[in-house]
């Protein structure tokens, strides 16, 4: 996450590097539970859906911008958040003109358009002011062990193969292998992306899961129906 | 798989060493959705490399349910870590398309084998996709025309996407399996 920047004569700037990116910050949302989020969360997206007439969702529109502001987050990353459905909401606005003409088809295009982006923003919010150990330590309690130690597994070998992809990209683009980002627009190029680059990431895949499930089933992690805790730490 | 130790670990199916490579599956596609969102614009590219890794999943460990496991993991892992930026409905999002490649394994289980039969699936799966966010925009009180069309434009694209990258899936298969890293697609189970 990039840091908070301070640009003399300007306001504080928060960047986020992507949408939804969880932002520390002292907030009254921040402070809500995970299960009040969620709540909030539902009832606005229901809300969203419901709304019909102009003032309804205008003031829709204003309850769900101060959630959202009320989490101190900037209009940047409303932008961040947003911006995919802004794309699709033109997409939406062009097809019902074509289909109705610009003078009836306008109003139905936007009014569905901003109720489709107010749908997922309470959702952002929500993503954006709780932290990932919070969302773990719920997710712990709904999910079983098994399955959240593959997802915790899956999200700790994420530098893991990103260091090797690295590595076996640079070795096969000294092979001459064309998997330079401009080399890959030209799908002729697509084959040494297979093969060259995902082929070898799968055989390390395979071996690396072996040595792992093998170093996990020596501690005996598995055998029982509970979760158990190696002795030292417990 | 090869397997050394039959003992399962998940779903009385997979074992463990099954259930941490499908896990390194879903690490593929988390990385994949995350370096595109940053070098690349155009919409349903993300279906490139999802549906490779789905078909790839079912392809390596040819049992029922092993693309859904996949699905499972990288939604609650893009939850975790703040990507699904359609919130909670990024669980239809990867679900609906990992389960349409296990019901096409269930039905023809050496569809990983054959380039028009994965090509085939991995574009109706990714085309399905796109019916994830229909019932959003019909609650909303889109007209049934303006939906059908987005609907057409956006499957049309995820499963263009798809169906390219699924052709190389039988291709990495079958090496895999040449060179004793899998099973060789004779005694798939279902």
């Amino acid at each position: 996450m990039k840091p908070a920047v301070k640009i003399p004569g300007h306001k504080l700037l928060r960047t986020s590097d992507y949408a939804c990116q969880y932002m520390t910050h002292d907030s009254p949302v921040h402070h809500l539970g995970a299960g009040w989020k969620i709540g909030i969360c539902t009832l606005l997206s229901a809300l969203a859906v419901g709304v019909r007439t102009p003032w309804e969702l205008f003031a829709l529109v204003a309850v769900t911008l101060i959630y959202y502001f009320a989490a101190r987050l900037t209009p940047f990353d409303l932008w961040r958040d947003t911006r995919f459905f802004v794309f699709q909401a033109v997409i939406v606005i062009c097809l019902y003109c074509i289909h109705s003409g610009l003078a009836k088809g306008i109003w139905p295009g936007i009014r569905t358009s901003v109720q489709v982006i107010l749908f997922y923003i309470p959702g952002a919010v929500l993503l954006r002011t709780t932290r990932t150990g919070d969302m773990m330590r719920g997710l712990r309690r709904v999910v079983p062990y098994r399955v959240s130690f593959l997802v915790f597994v899956s999200i700790r070998f994420v530098p893991f193969f990103l260091r090797e992809l690295d590595e076996i990209m640079t070795a096969q683009q000294l092979r001459g292998a064309r998997l330079l980002p401009r080399q890959l627009l030209d799908p002729r190029n697509w084959g040494d992306l297979f093969h060259c680059l995902l082929l070898p990431l799968m055989v390390r895949a395979v071996k690396t899961a072996e040595e792992v499930s093998l170093s996990a089933e020596a501690r005996e992690f598995g055998t029982r129906e509970q979760r158990t805790y190696f002795e030292g730490v417990t | 798989m090869m397997q050394t130790n039959d003992r399962t670990f998940l779903w009385r199916r997979f074992t463990l060493r099954e259930g941490i490579f499908l896990g390194f599956c879903a690490t593929f596609i988390i990385l994949a959705r995350a370096g595109l969102r940053l070098h690349l614009h155009l919409p349903g590219h993300v279906m490139f490399f999802t549906m490779f890794f789905f078909l790839l999943a079912r392809g390596c460990v040819p049992k029922i349910g092993s693309a859904t496991l996949v699905g499972l993991i990288v939604s609650l892992a893009s939850f975790l870590l703040g990507m699904g930026t359609k919130g909670p409905a990024v669980f239809v999002k990867f679900l609906l398309p990992a389960m349409l490649v296990d019901m096409a394994g269930y039905i023809f289980p050496a569809f990983v084998n054959s380039m028009i039969a994965c090509a085939l699936v991995g574009a109706v799966s990714a085309a399905v996709r796109a019916l994830s966010d229909t019932l959003i925009e019909w609650l909303s009180g889109m007209e049934g025309e303006i939906i059908l069309q987005k609907t057409i434009v956006t499957a049309g694209l995820f499963a263009c996407y798809a169906g390219l990258s699924a052709l190389a899936v039988p291709s990495i298969v079958r090496r895999l399996a040449r060179n004793g890293l899998i099973d060789s697609g004779a005694d798939e189970k279902r």
